[in-house]
């Protein structure tokens, strides 16, 4: 049974308990048309929000991508720099050689996130819990290291392909239907259709019977085996999927940019990305792009007081800590019981747990 | 000719893999006994590096220093495993890895705050520059104390794991803690110690390492991979295995940028990958914590 008929056949999607409900799914429609509203008023503020945004579009699709096998199948992915580099790259070389045709490149950059991803979880879904986070990292950190020292143009014998520690620089913008996506305005509303398309993608795609096969695998991978799932093709699947959604953030990040680097895959993005994910709260969709927004405006708001890792690293720590299931858990049990007795309470019991486990 | 550039190569090996040893052997001993993948080891390594430079500035001490900073770097690992680790213990362990990321990010800034991103030095001891001579070649004498130091710490550890009362104890815990739990040892400060242990041969490696290269906020984000090859290499938890790891991984970084510049981290992380993939326990570990 190929891919495609396990993701078709399962495609009739169900409706009980519903990722992101009817009131989650009302609460992205307003935040999209916001989005939408946004960048006129911005330009008349100030570009720079503008750029903010699109680059908050771009990181919440790439943590969205992360969510998918993290939140979704448990897969603790380590290495989600590389498919962000490779979507980069292939971008990158594509519009310095090939065409700046958004139709042909961002294609391609999921292409080629997907390729890596493939390959790295057909190699990796056997492992489990840190062993896989530990092959994700070592296969990311041989693509890292690939780039930075040009080895494909050592094996092809070519001057330079990767560019090395400099990576590729001066990359143009990319052309949508002859027109130049060159200007913030419309760079802006590509990565936000970007984002939505792949929001609506992730959506049915959790919804459907292959998206709860995923969340089962998370619960219980060894019974889902036994009831007669192929479980290493389901993670297989869903990391190919992933990949391709985080090479096409590659692929839109790129032109943004105006550079491919070697940072885009070192093992750091993948962490941040993972701090994104859990701050926002894994496996609710929403829940990353939230902490991708929170993570990039603070660090781009705390550069100015000071250091904002030490910021961002604490309140990660408490929310590890005391809301593993992060902001969107918040915003859940405020939204269950509104009563803000009962908030206060979940928070005294917290600390109780806590004290009991440290001071027993 | 070769012969000379031969022995010096495996020398300077053999001083990577050793010092290696002591950055990886607290990463190893955690994840044995607790299943802890602790992302901030890289940076206690770092803070052992700091805190040596600023005592050595202050008090004018290297031999405090390499003393001290040691020690406080253990304190503060004690803490983050007393209040932040503790309470995690029985959740999923990849929360560990999630929480010992964000101290990592936290001690990067903290330290690019208070010291500077720039790259520092250590001054070497008096007592310790210049070189000796070792009958092929010369080496600079701090070099050939490093290794020295390395060497006796991993004895005296291997010793102490296997001889001393604590030893058995900790080799028990990492069986199983459970059953050490029920026949009246306090596990959890078993854990604690070892995170202290762990932390203070950190930082006593970011002193020395310190000293003999240099510091800069960079240095966690590089060891740390680094020993995470070396542990998955030996096999997470075994300290046999850590030292095999080092030492393989010290002599690729010593061999490598003569024979194949380009590709010495790549081998590396090929190698990591392969040990994974093919034998996820690694050289020296357990098959069925695996």
């Amino acid at each position: 049974m190929g891919a495609k008929d396990i993701i078709g056949r399962h495609f009739a999607a169900q409706n009980q308990t519903d990722v992101l409900g009817g009131r989650v799914r009302l609460g992205l429609l307003v935040a999209g048309v916001i989005a939408v509203l946004f960048a006129p008023v911005a330009k008349v503020i100030h570009p720079f929000w503008m750029d903010l945004a699109t680059h908050m579009f771009i990181f919440a699709l790439l943590a969205l991508s992360l969510d998918f096998v993290f939140g979704y199948a448990g897969l603790l992915s380590f290495g989600h720099a590389a498919m962000f580099g490779a979507g980069g790259y292939a971008t990158a070389l594509l519009i310095q050689n090939v065409t700046d045709s958004a139709l042909v490149v961002l294609p391609m950059a999921v292409v080629a996130g997907a390729v890596v991803a493939a390959l790295i979880g057909w190699l990796s879904v056997s492992a489990r819990g840190v062993y896989f986070a530990m092959l994700t990292l070592a296969f990311a950190q041989l693509f890292y290291t690939i780039a930075f020292n040009d080895i494909p143009a050592t094996l092809l014998g070519m001057e330079t392909v990767t560019n090395g520690d400099n990576g590729l620089v001066g990359i143009t913008s990319l052309t949508l239907f002859g027109m130049d996506t060159g200007s913030l305005m419309s760079y802006y509303y590509l990565s936000l259709a970007g984002l939505a398309a792949m929001l609506a993608l992730v959506t049915r795609l959790a919804n459907s019977p292959f998206g709860r096969v995923l969340q089962a695998i998370r619960e219980n991978e060894d019974r889902v085996a036994f009831i007669g799932y192929n479980v290493d093709r389901y993670k297989i699947i869903a990391f190919t999927i992933s990949g391709g959604m985080a090479g096409l953030a590659g692929g839109l990040w790129v032109p943004f940019n105006s550079t491919a680097t070697t940072s885009m895959l070192h093992w750091t993005t993948s962490g941040e990305l993972i701090v994104m994910t859990l701050l926002g709260g894994m496996g609710t969709l929403w829940g990353p792009i939230a902490g991708a927004f929170l993570v990039v405006f603070l660090e781009d708001s705390l550069s100015a007081i000071g250091n904002w890792e030490i910021y961002l690293g604490i309140v990660y720590i408490v929310i590890v800590i005391f809301a593993p299931r992060g902001l969107s858990g918040i915003v859940q049990t405020i939204r269950t019981n509104p009563n803000p007795a009962v908030l206060l309470s979940e928070m005294r019991s917290a600390l109780a747990t806590y004290r009991q486990k440290v001071f027993s | 000719m070769i012969l000379e550039g031969l022995a010096k190569t495996t020398l300077l090996g053999v001083e990577m893999g050793m010092t290696l040893v002591l950055v990886t052997v607290g990463l190893t001993l955690i994840f044995g006994m607790m299943d802890v993948i602790n992302f901030a080891h890289g940076s206690l390594y770092m803070l052992g590096a700091y805190f040596g430079l600023t005592l050595v500035s202050v008090t004018g001490n290297w031999w405090l220093a390499l003393l001290a900073a040691p020690l406080l770097v253990g304190l503060l690992g004690g803490l983050i495993e007393y209040f932040t680790i503790r309470p995690l213990y029985g959740r999923n362990p990849l929360y560990h890895i999630l929480l010992t990321f964000g101290f990592a990010i936290l001690l990067h800034g903290l330290v690019t705050e208070i010291w500077g991103g720039q790259v520092q030095n250590i001054e070497t001891p008096a007592l310790l520059s210049g070189s000796v001579d070792l009958v092929l070649f010369s080496y600079p004498l701090f070099r050939v104390f490093l290794l020295c130091v390395s060497i006796a710490v991993t004895a005296a550890l291997w010793v102490a794991i296997r001889r001393s009362d604590f030893g058995i104890v900790m080799r028990a815990s990492a069986h199983d803690s459970e059953m050490v739990d029920a026949l009246g040892t306090d596990v959890s400060r078993v854990f604690t110690a070892v995170f202290v242990l762990g932390s203070v041969l950190a930082g006593l490696a970011g002193v020395l390492l310190g000293t003999s290269q240099a510091v800069d906020p960079g240095m966690a984000a590089s060891v740390i991979i680094q020993a995470f090859a070396i542990v998955v290499i030996g096999g997470l938890g075994s300290y046999r295995g850590a030292v095999v790891g080092a030492f393989v991984v010290g002599m690729l970084n010593a061999f490598g940028p003569t024979f194949a510049p380009q590709f010495t981290d790549a081998l590396l992380y090929l190698l990591m990958a392969a040990v994974l993939l093919v034998k996820p326990a690694g050289l020296f570990g357990n098959p069925e914590g695996a």
